[in-house]
């Protein structure tokens, strides 16, 4: 039974049957179609939702083996573990009040809200080796990035007025093209793939690479 | 708002151009995949740095870097080319006898595609008949939440001293951390940008990037596969086709007519 549900064959059927279960309702207005497919999509949530608690329990079985083995940093893994633990604990009593909360709210996000704000250093880091005039194309950037720069800062902002319509018409007329032919190329792009993968042709996200059929 | 220019009866109103679209694209690409033509494409050159990359790696005996994204909507297209890209750079390091380290982690959806991933590069090191050399401590999984998990990946880096980071996939605003600090500790960094947002700031912070379409294309161009770089030729033929209908349009809109909005929301 195993090897029938590990077949590759047996996963591109599905691959396919569930992509035209989706795709086909999207465009053709027949409701029973288009019944199943909002099914179909509920369905594929549920088992998402059971492939993630799966994926849990595979974490915490990897944890067990290294502080099992006593591997190098197992004193990490038995906190991940135990975090684990504690924390499903706390939310069957309470997501909204008592200790899971308190975590949440007094611990994780303000550590998250730090992570992001250090954010700011690398951009500044980035920017400052960015902004060399080696080139013509590089001086072109700095340019545009001080024009920007000037406009987006309130203090500066306020102080140069009269540079607001070319920051305007750069992140108006200039980056939104840009933008949007970046988001038709991904797009064409996925679609591609997309079929690649329907059409067999690109097996390694199975988990196998092409050399194994 | 404007009136479609034409309906179908039975398609779902607004959806008809779409489809028509969707159904030229496919037909592009079984044409051109089963044409079995030895298609040329020009070189991408950040997707051949990654054997550079891992070249470089190899020769001065430190490990390789390589993520798939945070994963944030699970198996989204990012991340499958994240994973399609994942599989040639761990064949790449079996084959050349480099330790390869994939940091994952970054969202919950992530806990799923890690075993995907793992998959993989197990394949890889399997194909290259060096299994011994495969460790799944090497895909450590560093956190659920995306702060966390950046900040172990950048522990990683300054701990390791990875001769490359590979970093491909959905990744999100932590990508200008860990790419910074790749590029700090004096790593090749190779970078895919995911969104519009941080392609410019990772193009900066990177020796190479992936723009748009390169990552997903990766796959087919990195095969050598006559049949998979078929798909990027049937990709470019619809770009021309987009680029032709955005000129053309401007052109007819500037003229005072509305007819190819009008085909557009049909």
């Amino acid at each position: 039974m195993s090897e029938i549900l590990k077949s590759r064959t047996l996963q591109m059927v599905v691959l396919v049957l569930s992509f035209l279960f989706v795709f086909v309702p999207y465009f053709i207005d027949v409701k029973v179609l288009t019944d199943f497919s909002t099914q179909l999509i509920t369905i594929a949530a549920i088992i998402s939702a059971f492939t993630l608690v799966l994926a849990v329990y595979s974490q915490f079985r990897r944890g067990y083996t290294f502080v099992h083995r006593r591997s190098r940093g197992w004193i990490f893994k038995a906190y991940m573990m135990t975090s684990i633990v504690l924390m499903l604990i706390f939310a069957v009593y309470s997501q909204t009040s008592g200790p899971y909360n308190w975590v949440m709210y007094a611990i994780i996000t303000p550590l998250s809200s730090v992570n992001y704000s250090i954010l700011v250093f690398y951009m500044a880091s980035t920017g400052a080796r960015a902004f060399r005039a080696r080139n013509g194309r590089a001086l072109l950037l700095l340019i545009t990035g001080f024009i920007v720069l000037f406009y987006q800062a309130p203090f500066t902002g306020a102080f140069f007025p009269q540079l607001t319509p070319y920051s305007l018409y750069i992140t108006s007329t200039l980056v939104s093209a840009a933008g949007r032919m970046f988001l038709i190329s991904v797009t064409v792009g996925a679609i591609v793939f997309g079929m690649r993968v329907l059409m067999g042709k690109e097996t390694s996200i199975l988990g196998a690479a092409k050399e194994e059929k | 708002m404007v009136n479609p220019l034409f309906q179908v009866p039975g398609i779902v109103s607004g959806r008809a151009l779409g489809l028509i679209f969707d159904v030229v694209l496919m037909l592009l690409v079984v044409y051109y995949m089963g044409g079995g033509k030895n298609i040329k494409i020009r070189r991408v050159p950040g997707l051949d740095a990654i054997e550079e990359a891992v070249g470089r790696a190899a020769e001065m005996g430190k490990p390789v870097v390589a993520s798939f994204g945070i994963a944030g909507s699970g198996f989204d297209y990012w991340t499958m080319a994240g994973l399609a890209i994942l599989a040639h750079v761990a064949k790449l390091s079996a084959k050349t006898g480099t330790r390869l380290i994939v940091p994952t982690g970054g969202s919950d959806q992530s806990l799923i595609v890690r075993p995907v991933a793992e998959e993989i590069v197990r394949n890889a090191y399997l194909i290259e008949g060096r299994p011994e050399a495969f460790s799944d401590n090497d895909l450590p999984f560093l956190s659920g939440q995306q702060y966390a998990y950046t900040g172990g990946y950048i522990g990683i880096l300054q701990r390791m001293r990875p001769a490359s980071v590979i970093m491909t996939g959905s990744h999100a605003s932590e990508a200008m951390n860990i790419a910074e600090t790749s590029n700090m500790i004096g790593a090749i960094t190779i970078t895919a940008g995911s969104y519009v947002s941080n392609t410019a700031s990772l193009a900066c912070a990177s020796d190479y990037i992936l723009i748009g379409e390169e990552a997903p294309a990766a796959g087919a161009y990195l095969s050598q596969d006559p049949t998979q770089r078929a798909s990027i030729r049937a990709q470019d033929i619809y770009k021309a086709i987009s680029i032709i209908m955005i000129i053309g349009g401007l052109i007819i809109l500037a003229a005072g007519s509305d007819v190819v909005i009008r085909l557009l929301v049909s």
